[in-house]
Protein backbone atom coordinates (compact mmCIF):
# COMPACT_ATOMS: atom_id res chain seq x y z
CA UNK A 1 0.00 0.00 0.00
CA UNK A 2 1.43 3.49 -1.31
CA UNK A 3 0.19 6.84 0.37
CA UNK A 4 -3.90 7.83 0.33
CA UNK A 5 -3.83 6.40 -3.47
CA UNK A 6 -3.26 2.79 -2.48
CA UNK A 7 -5.18 3.25 1.05
CA UNK A 8 -8.45 4.27 -0.96
CA UNK A 9 -8.23 1.77 -3.30
CA UNK A 10 -8.48 -0.74 -0.26
CA UNK A 11 -11.68 1.37 0.88
CA UNK A 12 -14.40 -0.99 -0.25
CA UNK A 13 -12.65 -4.39 1.21
CA UNK A 14 -12.00 -3.04 4.16
CA UNK A 15 -15.87 -1.77 4.38
CA UNK A 16 -17.06 -5.62 3.35
CA UNK A 17 -14.55 -6.88 5.95
CA UNK A 18 -12.65 -8.73 3.38
CA UNK A 19 -8.98 -6.83 4.28
CA UNK A 20 -6.64 -9.25 6.09
CA UNK A 21 -2.87 -9.61 7.35
CA UNK A 22 -0.47 -7.31 6.48
CA UNK A 23 -2.79 -4.88 3.83
CA UNK A 24 -4.89 -5.08 6.70
CA UNK A 25 -2.33 -3.73 9.97
CA UNK A 26 -1.22 -1.10 6.82
CA UNK A 27 -4.60 0.31 6.26
CA UNK A 28 -5.06 0.92 9.40
CA UNK A 29 -2.13 2.24 10.78
CA UNK A 30 -2.51 4.77 7.32
CA UNK A 31 -6.15 5.33 8.34
CA UNK A 32 -5.07 6.41 12.00
CA UNK A 33 -2.97 9.54 10.56
CA UNK A 34 -4.96 10.84 7.84
CA UNK A 35 -8.66 12.37 7.84
CA UNK A 36 -8.83 12.52 4.27
CA UNK A 37 -9.17 8.82 4.09
CA UNK A 38 -11.19 8.23 7.41
CA UNK A 39 -13.54 10.63 5.52
CA UNK A 40 -13.85 8.39 2.37
CA UNK A 41 -13.66 5.56 4.71
CA UNK A 42 -16.92 7.10 6.50
CA UNK A 43 -18.79 7.70 3.43
CA UNK A 44 -18.21 4.54 1.51
CA UNK A 45 -19.56 2.85 5.10
CA UNK A 46 -22.68 5.16 4.82
CA UNK A 47 -22.61 3.71 1.08
CA UNK A 48 -22.97 -0.11 1.83
CA UNK A 49 -25.52 0.67 4.73
CA UNK A 50 -27.70 2.85 2.59
CA UNK A 51 -27.38 -0.05 -0.63
CA UNK A 52 -27.87 -2.61 2.63
CA UNK A 53 -31.38 -1.66 3.72
CA UNK A 54 -32.40 -0.96 0.52
CA UNK A 55 -32.04 -4.06 -0.51
CA UNK A 56 -33.60 -5.95 3.05
CA UNK A 57 -36.98 -6.31 1.08
CA UNK A 58 -38.77 -7.87 -0.17
CA UNK A 59 -40.28 -10.30 2.08
CA UNK A 60 -41.58 -13.81 0.87
CA UNK A 61 -45.17 -13.47 0.05
CA UNK A 62 -47.54 -15.83 3.03
CA UNK A 63 -49.04 -18.00 0.21
CA UNK A 64 -45.53 -18.53 -1.31
CA UNK A 65 -44.03 -19.19 2.35
CA UNK A 66 -47.19 -22.03 2.75
CA UNK A 67 -46.37 -23.49 -0.17
CA UNK A 68 -43.18 -24.07 0.46
CA UNK A 69 -43.57 -25.15 4.11
CA UNK A 70 -46.15 -27.82 2.64
CA UNK A 71 -43.57 -29.04 0.15
CA UNK A 72 -40.92 -29.00 3.01
CA UNK A 73 -43.62 -30.99 4.94
CA UNK A 74 -44.32 -33.77 2.55
CA UNK A 75 -40.89 -34.50 1.33
CA UNK A 76 -39.24 -34.77 4.68
CA UNK A 77 -42.27 -37.21 5.38
CA UNK A 78 -42.05 -38.75 2.27
CA UNK A 79 -37.88 -39.24 3.32
CA UNK A 80 -38.16 -40.43 6.34
CA UNK A 81 -40.35 -42.97 5.44
CA UNK A 82 -38.81 -44.51 3.62
CA UNK A 83 -35.69 -45.66 5.54
CA UNK A 84 -37.25 -47.92 8.18
CA UNK A 85 -39.38 -49.18 5.42
CA UNK A 86 -36.33 -49.78 2.96
CA UNK A 87 -34.72 -51.38 6.21
CA UNK A 88 -37.39 -53.63 7.10
CA UNK A 89 -38.21 -54.42 3.16
CA UNK A 90 -34.70 -56.24 3.32
CA UNK A 91 -35.88 -57.80 6.25
CA UNK A 92 -39.22 -58.72 5.10
CA UNK A 93 -38.10 -60.77 1.98
CA UNK A 94 -34.12 -61.68 2.78
CA UNK A 95 -34.87 -64.82 4.32
CA UNK A 96 -31.34 -64.45 6.39
CA UNK A 97 -31.27 -67.34 8.16
CA UNK A 98 -29.23 -67.55 11.73
CA UNK A 99 -26.83 -70.34 12.36
CA UNK A 100 -26.02 -70.09 16.69
CA UNK A 101 -22.51 -69.54 17.36
CA UNK A 102 -22.00 -69.84 20.99
CA UNK A 103 -20.54 -66.43 21.50
CA UNK A 104 -21.54 -64.21 24.08
CA UNK A 105 -23.52 -61.17 22.19
CA UNK A 106 -22.03 -57.70 22.36
CA UNK A 107 -24.18 -54.47 21.92
CA UNK A 108 -24.28 -52.94 18.46
CA UNK A 109 -22.05 -50.28 19.13
CA UNK A 110 -19.40 -51.87 17.67
CA UNK A 111 -21.65 -53.56 14.57
CA UNK A 112 -22.99 -49.60 14.13
CA UNK A 113 -19.30 -48.29 14.17
CA UNK A 114 -17.96 -51.60 11.80
CA UNK A 115 -21.23 -50.16 9.50
CA UNK A 116 -20.09 -46.46 9.50
CA UNK A 117 -16.33 -47.00 8.89
CA UNK A 118 -17.88 -49.97 5.76
CA UNK A 119 -19.72 -47.39 4.08
CA UNK A 120 -17.55 -44.36 4.53
CA UNK A 121 -14.85 -46.61 2.69
CA UNK A 122 -17.30 -47.82 0.37
CA UNK A 123 -18.30 -43.89 -0.58
CA UNK A 124 -14.99 -42.74 -0.55
CA UNK A 125 -14.12 -45.92 -3.14
CA UNK A 126 -11.99 -47.98 -0.66
CA UNK A 127 -14.01 -50.70 -0.29
CA UNK A 128 -13.95 -52.59 -3.41
CA UNK A 129 -17.04 -54.84 -3.71
CA UNK A 130 -16.29 -58.46 -3.92
CA UNK A 131 -19.54 -59.29 -6.06
CA UNK A 132 -21.07 -56.61 -8.05
CA UNK A 133 -24.43 -57.07 -9.56
CA UNK A 134 -27.61 -55.70 -9.04
CA UNK A 135 -29.10 -59.19 -9.31
CA UNK A 136 -30.22 -60.18 -5.53
CA UNK A 137 -29.89 -64.23 -6.32
CA UNK A 138 -26.21 -63.47 -7.86
CA UNK A 139 -25.23 -61.10 -4.40
CA UNK A 140 -26.86 -63.84 -1.92
CA UNK A 141 -24.93 -66.57 -4.10
CA UNK A 142 -21.93 -64.96 -3.19
CA UNK A 143 -22.30 -64.84 0.89
CA UNK A 144 -23.37 -68.83 0.78
CA UNK A 145 -20.96 -70.50 2.80
CA UNK A 146 -18.55 -67.01 3.64
CA UNK A 147 -20.90 -66.05 6.65
CA UNK A 148 -22.57 -67.95 9.64
CA UNK A 149 -25.76 -67.50 8.29
CA UNK A 150 -28.14 -68.06 4.82
CA UNK A 151 -28.58 -65.34 3.00
CA UNK A 152 -31.32 -64.96 0.45
CA UNK A 153 -31.60 -60.93 -0.39
CA UNK A 154 -34.73 -60.05 -1.70
CA UNK A 155 -36.15 -58.38 -5.07
CA UNK A 156 -38.00 -55.48 -3.43
CA UNK A 157 -41.02 -54.80 -4.91
CA UNK A 158 -41.86 -51.21 -5.42
CA UNK A 159 -45.08 -49.66 -4.69
CA UNK A 160 -47.94 -49.34 -6.89
CA UNK A 161 -46.93 -46.69 -9.30
CA UNK A 162 -43.43 -45.68 -7.73
CA UNK A 163 -40.27 -46.56 -9.46
CA UNK A 164 -37.93 -48.36 -7.30
CA UNK A 165 -36.11 -46.42 -4.80
CA UNK A 166 -32.71 -48.23 -4.37
CA UNK A 167 -30.73 -50.16 -6.28
CA UNK A 168 -28.57 -53.31 -5.06
CA UNK A 169 -25.10 -52.80 -6.33
CA UNK A 170 -22.99 -55.44 -4.72
CA UNK A 171 -21.29 -57.08 -1.65
CA UNK A 172 -18.41 -58.50 0.18
CA UNK A 173 -17.07 -59.70 3.77
CA UNK A 174 -16.35 -56.87 6.33
CA UNK A 175 -14.13 -58.79 9.07
CA UNK A 176 -15.72 -58.58 12.64
CA UNK A 177 -14.70 -60.00 16.37
CA UNK A 178 -12.57 -62.30 14.39
CA UNK A 179 -15.57 -63.89 11.73
CA UNK A 180 -17.45 -62.44 8.53
CA UNK A 181 -20.34 -59.60 8.79
CA UNK A 182 -22.19 -59.17 5.06
CA UNK A 183 -21.96 -56.12 3.50
CA UNK A 184 -24.24 -54.84 0.78
CA UNK A 185 -24.29 -52.12 -1.23
CA UNK A 186 -27.35 -50.12 -2.14
CA UNK A 187 -27.85 -47.00 -3.75
CA UNK A 188 -30.53 -44.37 -3.45
CA UNK A 189 -30.95 -41.55 -5.85
CA UNK A 190 -26.89 -41.43 -6.28
CA UNK A 191 -26.24 -41.94 -3.12
CA UNK A 192 -24.84 -45.19 -1.57
CA UNK A 193 -26.84 -46.55 1.67
CA UNK A 194 -24.87 -49.56 3.44
CA UNK A 195 -26.21 -52.44 5.22
CA UNK A 196 -24.18 -54.96 7.29
CA UNK A 197 -25.74 -58.30 9.39
CA UNK A 198 -24.07 -60.36 11.61
CA UNK A 199 -25.39 -62.87 13.74
CA UNK A 200 -27.21 -61.65 16.86
CA UNK A 201 -24.97 -63.72 18.67
CA UNK A 202 -22.39 -61.13 18.34
CA UNK A 203 -24.22 -58.06 18.51
CA UNK A 204 -27.72 -56.84 19.77
CA UNK A 205 -29.12 -53.41 19.00
CA UNK A 206 -28.98 -50.89 21.81
CA UNK A 207 -29.66 -47.60 22.47
CA UNK A 208 -30.49 -44.36 20.02
CA UNK A 209 -34.41 -43.58 18.93
CA UNK A 210 -36.59 -46.18 18.80
CA UNK A 211 -38.72 -46.12 16.21
CA UNK A 212 -41.64 -49.36 16.08
CA UNK A 213 -42.86 -50.64 13.25
CA UNK A 214 -44.69 -53.91 12.52
CA UNK A 215 -43.18 -56.56 15.23
CA UNK A 216 -39.48 -54.46 14.61
CA UNK A 217 -37.93 -52.06 16.77
CA UNK A 218 -35.11 -49.58 14.86
CA UNK A 219 -32.65 -47.85 16.65
CA UNK A 220 -31.89 -44.89 15.22
CA UNK A 221 -28.53 -42.98 15.59
CA UNK A 222 -26.27 -41.12 14.25
CA UNK A 223 -22.47 -41.24 13.87
CA UNK A 224 -20.07 -39.31 11.69
CA UNK A 225 -22.62 -37.95 10.48
CA UNK A 226 -24.40 -40.69 8.61
CA UNK A 227 -27.62 -41.85 10.30
CA UNK A 228 -27.61 -45.37 11.31
CA UNK A 229 -30.40 -48.04 11.68
CA UNK A 230 -30.03 -51.02 13.64
CA UNK A 231 -32.23 -53.99 14.49
CA UNK A 232 -32.26 -57.79 14.71
CA UNK A 233 -34.86 -60.10 13.51
CA UNK A 234 -34.55 -63.88 13.27
CA UNK A 235 -31.22 -64.29 15.22
CA UNK A 236 -29.68 -62.01 13.40
CA UNK A 237 -28.26 -58.11 13.64
CA UNK A 238 -28.93 -55.49 10.93
CA UNK A 239 -26.93 -51.80 11.10
CA UNK A 240 -28.08 -49.54 7.93
CA UNK A 241 -25.90 -46.73 6.83
CA UNK A 242 -26.22 -43.56 4.70
CA UNK A 243 -26.32 -39.84 4.88
CA UNK A 244 -29.93 -40.08 3.96
CA UNK A 245 -31.95 -37.81 6.38
CA UNK A 246 -33.89 -39.11 9.21
CA UNK A 247 -36.27 -37.84 11.52
CA UNK A 248 -36.98 -40.49 13.72
CA UNK A 249 -39.84 -41.87 14.85
CA UNK A 250 -42.49 -39.23 14.40
CA UNK A 251 -42.10 -39.16 10.70
CA UNK A 252 -43.20 -42.44 10.38
CA UNK A 253 -46.40 -42.50 12.15
CA UNK A 254 -46.96 -39.13 10.46
CA UNK A 255 -46.74 -41.12 7.76
CA UNK A 256 -47.98 -44.36 8.89
CA UNK A 257 -50.53 -43.50 11.76
CA UNK A 258 -53.19 -44.79 10.47
CA UNK A 259 -54.39 -48.17 10.17
CA UNK A 260 -54.22 -47.86 6.21
CA UNK A 261 -50.82 -46.31 6.33
CA UNK A 262 -49.30 -49.02 8.73
CA UNK A 263 -50.36 -51.76 6.38
CA UNK A 264 -47.99 -50.29 4.25
CA UNK A 265 -45.05 -51.18 7.33
CA UNK A 266 -46.85 -54.08 8.11
CA UNK A 267 -46.46 -55.16 4.54
CA UNK A 268 -42.62 -54.87 5.20
CA UNK A 269 -42.32 -56.48 8.16
CA UNK A 270 -40.51 -60.22 8.84
CA UNK A 271 -42.48 -63.27 7.68
CA UNK A 272 -43.97 -65.37 10.35
CA UNK B 1 -49.49 -30.07 6.90
CA UNK B 2 -47.68 -27.38 6.61
CA UNK B 3 -47.10 -26.80 10.20
CA UNK B 4 -43.62 -26.44 12.18
CA UNK B 5 -44.64 -30.03 13.96
CA UNK B 6 -44.88 -32.21 9.96
CA UNK B 7 -41.22 -30.59 9.26
CA UNK B 8 -37.94 -31.92 10.15
CA UNK B 9 -34.99 -29.87 11.39
CA UNK B 10 -33.21 -29.76 8.03
CA UNK B 11 -36.84 -28.31 6.58
CA UNK B 12 -37.11 -25.47 9.50
CA UNK B 13 -33.89 -24.47 8.94
CA UNK B 14 -33.74 -23.83 5.23
CA UNK B 15 -37.76 -22.56 5.74
CA UNK B 16 -35.86 -19.73 7.72
CA UNK B 17 -34.23 -18.60 4.84
CA UNK B 18 -37.07 -18.15 2.82
CA UNK B 19 -37.53 -14.47 2.98
CA UNK B 20 -33.81 -13.82 1.77
CA UNK B 21 -33.89 -16.80 -1.12
CA UNK B 22 -37.07 -14.71 -2.36
CA UNK B 23 -35.21 -11.23 -2.12
CA UNK B 24 -32.61 -12.81 -4.34
CA UNK B 25 -35.11 -14.49 -6.92
CA UNK B 26 -36.63 -11.51 -7.28
CA UNK B 27 -33.40 -9.31 -7.90
CA UNK B 28 -32.53 -11.80 -10.22
CA UNK B 29 -36.23 -12.66 -11.97
CA UNK B 30 -37.31 -8.92 -11.43
CA UNK B 31 -40.80 -10.68 -11.35
CA UNK B 32 -42.79 -11.60 -8.57
CA UNK B 33 -44.37 -14.80 -10.36
CA UNK B 34 -40.45 -15.76 -11.54
CA UNK B 35 -39.35 -14.78 -8.01
CA UNK B 36 -41.80 -17.29 -6.41
CA UNK B 37 -41.47 -20.35 -9.32
CA UNK B 38 -38.16 -19.98 -8.82
CA UNK B 39 -37.77 -20.36 -4.70
CA UNK B 40 -40.55 -23.26 -5.22
CA UNK B 41 -37.88 -24.92 -7.40
CA UNK B 42 -35.09 -24.14 -5.08
CA UNK B 43 -36.66 -25.99 -2.15
CA UNK B 44 -37.72 -29.19 -4.28
CA UNK B 45 -34.22 -29.52 -5.64
CA UNK B 46 -32.95 -29.25 -1.89
CA UNK B 47 -35.46 -31.43 -0.16
CA UNK B 48 -34.24 -34.03 -3.28
CA UNK B 49 -30.85 -33.89 -2.94
CA UNK B 50 -29.17 -36.52 -1.19
CA UNK B 51 -26.29 -34.48 -0.04
CA UNK B 52 -27.10 -31.98 2.71
CA UNK B 53 -24.87 -29.50 4.23
CA UNK B 54 -23.09 -30.32 7.58
CA UNK B 55 -22.95 -28.95 10.15
CA UNK B 56 -19.87 -26.86 9.01
CA UNK B 57 -21.33 -25.90 5.72
CA UNK B 58 -23.66 -22.81 5.33
CA UNK B 59 -26.61 -23.77 4.46
CA UNK B 60 -27.83 -20.95 3.40
CA UNK B 61 -24.88 -20.32 0.99
CA UNK B 62 -25.82 -23.93 -0.16
CA UNK B 63 -29.54 -22.57 -1.09
CA UNK B 64 -28.63 -19.62 -2.73
CA UNK B 65 -26.36 -21.95 -4.85
CA UNK B 66 -28.75 -24.05 -5.57
CA UNK B 67 -31.30 -20.91 -6.71
CA UNK B 68 -28.87 -19.59 -8.77
CA UNK B 69 -28.19 -22.81 -10.95
CA UNK B 70 -31.89 -23.22 -11.33
CA UNK B 71 -32.19 -19.55 -12.27
CA UNK B 72 -28.95 -20.04 -14.99
CA UNK B 73 -29.54 -23.39 -16.34
CA UNK B 74 -33.13 -23.31 -16.25
CA UNK B 75 -35.42 -20.63 -15.49
CA UNK B 76 -33.66 -17.83 -17.24
CA UNK B 77 -33.49 -19.15 -20.25
CA UNK B 78 -37.17 -20.35 -21.52
CA UNK B 79 -38.21 -17.16 -19.62
CA UNK B 80 -38.74 -14.17 -21.94
CA UNK B 81 -37.97 -11.32 -19.19
CA UNK B 82 -40.67 -9.74 -17.82
CA UNK B 83 -40.41 -6.60 -15.47
CA UNK B 84 -42.92 -5.96 -12.60
CA UNK B 85 -44.70 -2.20 -13.46
CA UNK B 86 -44.41 -1.59 -9.79
CA UNK B 87 -42.75 -3.72 -7.70
CA UNK B 88 -44.46 -4.36 -4.62
CA UNK B 89 -41.05 -3.78 -2.38
CA UNK B 90 -41.04 -0.07 -3.06
CA UNK B 91 -43.85 0.26 -1.20
CA UNK B 92 -42.69 -1.89 1.40
CA UNK B 93 -39.45 -0.15 1.71
CA UNK B 94 -41.22 3.06 2.46
CA UNK B 95 -43.37 1.66 4.39
CA UNK B 96 -40.36 0.16 6.74
CA UNK B 97 -38.45 2.99 6.63
CA UNK B 98 -37.16 4.55 9.50
CA UNK B 99 -39.62 6.08 11.75
CA UNK B 100 -38.61 9.84 12.47
CA UNK B 101 -36.22 12.80 11.77
CA UNK B 102 -34.58 11.78 8.58
CA UNK B 103 -37.09 9.07 7.43
CA UNK B 104 -38.38 10.31 4.81
CA UNK B 105 -34.91 11.02 3.06
CA UNK B 106 -33.71 7.86 4.02
CA UNK B 107 -36.60 6.43 2.48
CA UNK B 108 -36.25 7.90 -0.86
CA UNK B 109 -32.67 7.08 -0.86
CA UNK B 110 -33.82 3.81 -0.10
CA UNK B 111 -36.11 3.75 -2.55
CA UNK B 112 -34.18 4.90 -5.40
CA UNK B 113 -31.24 3.12 -4.74
CA UNK B 114 -33.25 -0.60 -4.98
CA UNK B 115 -34.98 0.93 -7.85
CA UNK B 116 -30.96 1.73 -9.30
CA UNK B 117 -29.89 -1.85 -8.39
CA UNK B 118 -32.68 -3.11 -10.12
CA UNK B 119 -32.00 -1.98 -13.22
CA UNK B 120 -28.34 -2.88 -13.35
CA UNK B 121 -27.51 -5.50 -16.01
CA UNK B 122 -27.66 -9.17 -14.14
CA UNK B 123 -24.14 -9.81 -13.56
CA UNK B 124 -23.65 -6.73 -11.73
CA UNK B 125 -27.08 -6.50 -9.96
CA UNK B 126 -26.82 -10.13 -8.25
CA UNK B 127 -23.06 -9.17 -6.86
CA UNK B 128 -24.17 -6.19 -5.31
CA UNK B 129 -27.38 -8.13 -4.00
CA UNK B 130 -25.59 -10.44 -3.03
CA UNK B 131 -22.77 -8.10 -1.07
CA UNK B 132 -25.47 -5.89 -0.28
CA UNK B 133 -28.41 -7.08 0.40
CA UNK B 134 -26.95 -10.74 1.98
CA UNK B 135 -23.39 -9.44 3.65
CA UNK B 136 -22.23 -12.67 1.86
CA UNK B 137 -18.28 -12.46 1.67
CA UNK B 138 -16.40 -12.05 -2.07
CA UNK B 139 -15.45 -16.41 -1.92
CA UNK B 140 -19.21 -17.45 -0.96
CA UNK B 141 -20.75 -14.95 -3.45
CA UNK B 142 -18.31 -16.20 -6.32
CA UNK B 143 -19.66 -19.89 -4.71
CA UNK B 144 -23.13 -19.22 -5.25
CA UNK B 145 -22.27 -17.77 -8.57
CA UNK B 146 -19.86 -20.38 -10.06
CA UNK B 147 -16.94 -17.92 -11.32
CA UNK B 148 -13.24 -16.70 -9.56
CA UNK B 149 -13.34 -14.40 -6.38
CA UNK B 150 -11.39 -11.59 -8.76
CA UNK B 151 -14.64 -11.27 -10.84
CA UNK B 152 -16.74 -10.61 -7.53
CA UNK B 153 -14.43 -7.91 -6.68
CA UNK B 154 -13.92 -6.60 -10.25
CA UNK B 155 -17.85 -6.36 -10.35
CA UNK B 156 -18.67 -5.09 -7.20
CA UNK B 157 -16.10 -2.19 -7.96
CA UNK B 158 -17.96 -1.30 -11.09
CA UNK B 159 -21.54 -1.78 -9.03
CA UNK B 160 -20.05 0.89 -6.55
CA UNK B 161 -18.78 2.98 -8.96
CA UNK B 162 -21.83 3.44 -11.04
CA UNK B 163 -23.92 3.87 -8.17
CA UNK B 164 -21.53 6.58 -6.98
CA UNK B 165 -22.04 8.32 -10.50
CA UNK B 166 -25.76 8.23 -10.24
CA UNK B 167 -25.87 8.70 -6.73
CA UNK B 168 -22.54 11.23 -5.75
CA UNK B 169 -20.17 10.70 -3.13
CA UNK B 170 -22.02 9.83 0.58
CA UNK B 171 -20.87 12.41 3.58
CA UNK B 172 -21.75 10.28 6.10
CA UNK B 173 -25.59 11.15 5.99
CA UNK B 174 -26.50 10.14 2.55
CA UNK B 175 -25.63 10.88 -1.04
CA UNK B 176 -24.53 14.22 -1.27
CA UNK B 177 -27.01 14.69 -4.64
CA UNK B 178 -29.61 14.61 -2.37
CA UNK B 179 -28.62 18.15 -1.40
CA UNK B 180 -28.08 17.36 2.49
Amino acid sequence: MTGCEGARALVPAYVDGELVGEDLRAFESHLAGCPGCREALHAETAMAEDLGRSLAAPTAPPELRRRVADSIGAAERRRSWWWPAAAAAVVAAAGWVAVARPLPARPASELVSVAVDSHLRYARGQLPLEVRSDRAEEVSAFFAGRVPFHVVLPDYPAPLGEPKPYALEGGRLVAMRGDYAAYVAYRMDGQPISLLVTSSSLATPAGGELVRSGALTFHLESQAGLNVITWTDNGLTYALASDVSVEGARSCLVCHGSREERRKIDGFGPRT
Amino acid sequence: MGDAGAQGEFGQAALAHLDRLYAFAHALARNRQAAEDLVQETYLRALRSRRRPGPDENLRGWLFTILHNVWRNEVRRRRPESLDAHPEWAAALVAKGPAAGEAVEGQRTAVRLAAFVDALPEHLREVMVLRFGEGFSYQRIAEILGCPAGTVMSRLARGRALVRQAFGSWNGHGPREEGR
